[in-house]
């Protein structure tokens, strides 16, 4: 087999998608360290699948991207720890095995033990400048913290306007009496579904209060199948709910607090897409 | 993001896994803002479930940034890289017997079986790659959906389709050749 019949024959697309066994792999690699062509061939097909996945990319839900660098930053703070204690012990073994007994002097002793004040002096002032600095670092922190909160409060109320005047939101109202069974068929709720990033928000119109150990929960009907879309309690504004690709409709039922994996509770209210 | 704010910046390939390798928070994300969209995509196109995708998502994202060094360029492009871990972690959670049940307690609630939208099974077949394959003759899209999506060997995929593992080979090969050519 030549070099383009062996680009032709599937086995580079089968190389990008994950689809060889070891032997096939190994070969595959030979093949690109040693033929431009190949190379070329791989990059093209990567390319047009980087490009093709793109086009089709997904929103995830909004919480998963502080979550997720949230646990880097985690990560990276306790290997650095851990880092820092491996070097520690090792350093003072080696020393205490290479330490030499030296004889001093009377005046040598003296200064030895002047320096053996200053330095605990100096010791307790470094502490201390060490736990100011701490301390004014911290409420400097919490400013920088709260001014995030701010602005970040300021940039979702602008994004939540933005994303309710798009074009492509999707107006959803879920009444009461589309329920035939409902406990409160005056009750309304309007979920507002970007049919681009498949973003839900819900605003209640009007639901009835419930007790603390209960909530209420949205889903999403996907092809007849109910999927939790979160729970909310009745509060003013626009609450941000679960990212759902796909529905037909959507409901709200009274749930325990916190929600349930499949409908236990009544239905209040219904909406078709 | 944030063009308003004139903070967008773009890294090219390289200087971007060099800044991922020395953990640079700023660079992960950008690989978040730019990518998780497109592997969360194929990830329910293989899960085919909201919360166990978010799982994986979170999953695929902690093993890049630990797994960076692991990254070899002269095998592939960071994204291909990136692909292949969304892929087999999802594949993993697939097989997994947690997902096995979760499939069993998707059941039918009393108050919505009077709703007129649809009782066939949950599907995302006319979304991203598989609307892709869509293209593709029917007994190919069979042999691609339980090699890529499934996970499934070649040997398996014989042994569920009841043909030679000869044909199984040659047929996927024979259709992806077809697949370069509907992405070009």
């Amino acid at each position: 087999m030549n070099t383009q019949e062996y680009i032709s024959s599937g086995i580079v697309e089968s190389y990008v998608l994950g689809l060889v066994n070891d032997q096939e792999r190994a070969e595959f690699e030979r093949m690109c360290a040693a033929h431009s062509e190949v190379r070329a061939a791989r990059e093209a097909f990567e390319i047009s699948l980087e490009r093709e996945t793109l086009a089709n990319a997904v929103a995830p839900p909004k919480h998963l991207r502080s979550k997720i660098l949230g646990e880097i930053e985690i990560e990276k703070e306790n290997n650095r720890d851990s880092f820092i204690n491996r070097k520690g012990v090792t350093d003072n073994q080696e020393e205490i095995e290479k330490m030499p007994v030296i004889k001093m002097s009377r005046w040598g002793r003296y200064i030895a033990a002047a320096s053996i004040v200053l330095l605990v002096a100096s010791t307790a002032l470094n502490f201390y400048f060490f736990n100011q600095y701490k301390s004014v670092t911290a409420k400097y922190e919490d400013v920088v913290a709260q001014n995030a909160a701010y602005a970040q409060n300021e940039k979702d109320y602008q994004n939540t306007i933005n994303k309710l005047s798009n074009p492509a939101m999707a107006i959803i109202k879920m009444a009461g009496d589309s329920v035939p069974s409902s406990p409160s068929p005056s009750s309304m709720a309007t979920v507002y579904w970007d049919t681009r990033t498949k973003d839900v928000f819900l605003l209640i119109n009007n639901m009835p209060e419930v007790s603390a150990e209960m909530q209420y929960q949205l889903w999403a009907i996907v092809d007849g199948v109910p999927v939790d879309a979160g729970v909310f309690d009745v509060a003013k504004g626009i609450v941000t709910m679960k990212n759902i690709p796909r529905a037909q409709a959507f409901a709200i039922t009274l749930e325990k607090r916190g929600g349930s994996p499949t409908p236990q509770g009544k239905m209040y209210v219904l909406g078709k897409v | 993001m944030d063009k308003h704010l004139g903070t967008t910046i773009t890294y090219n390939e390289q200087e971007l896994v060099s800044l991922l390798r020395d953990r640079d928070n700023r660079a992960f994300a950008y690989l978040y803002d730019n990518y998780s969209g497109a592997l969360y995509g194929i990830i329910l196109q293989i899960l085919d479930n909201t919360e166990l995708s978010n799982d994986v998502l979170q999953e695929v994202f902690i093993n890049i940034w630990r797994k960076i060094e692991s990254y070899d360029p002269s095998k592939g492009r960071l994204y291909t890289w990136m692909l292949n871990i969304a892929r087999n972690a999802s594949i993993d959670t697939l097989r997994s017997k947690s997902f096995q049940n979760s499939q069993k307690n998707q059941s039918f609630p009393e108050n919505v079986d009077g709703l007129s939208v649809g009782v066939s099974q949950p599907n995302i077949d006319n979304i991203g790659l598989k609307k892709t394959l869509e293209k593709l003759k029917g007994e190919q899209r069979v042999l691609i959906d339980l090699a890529y999506f499934k996970g499934y060997t070649h040997e398996e995929i014989a042994d569920i389709e009841g043909i030679p593992l000869g044909t199984v080979k040659t047929r996927i090969r024979t259709a992806l050749q077809q697949l370069r050519n509907i992405l070009k």
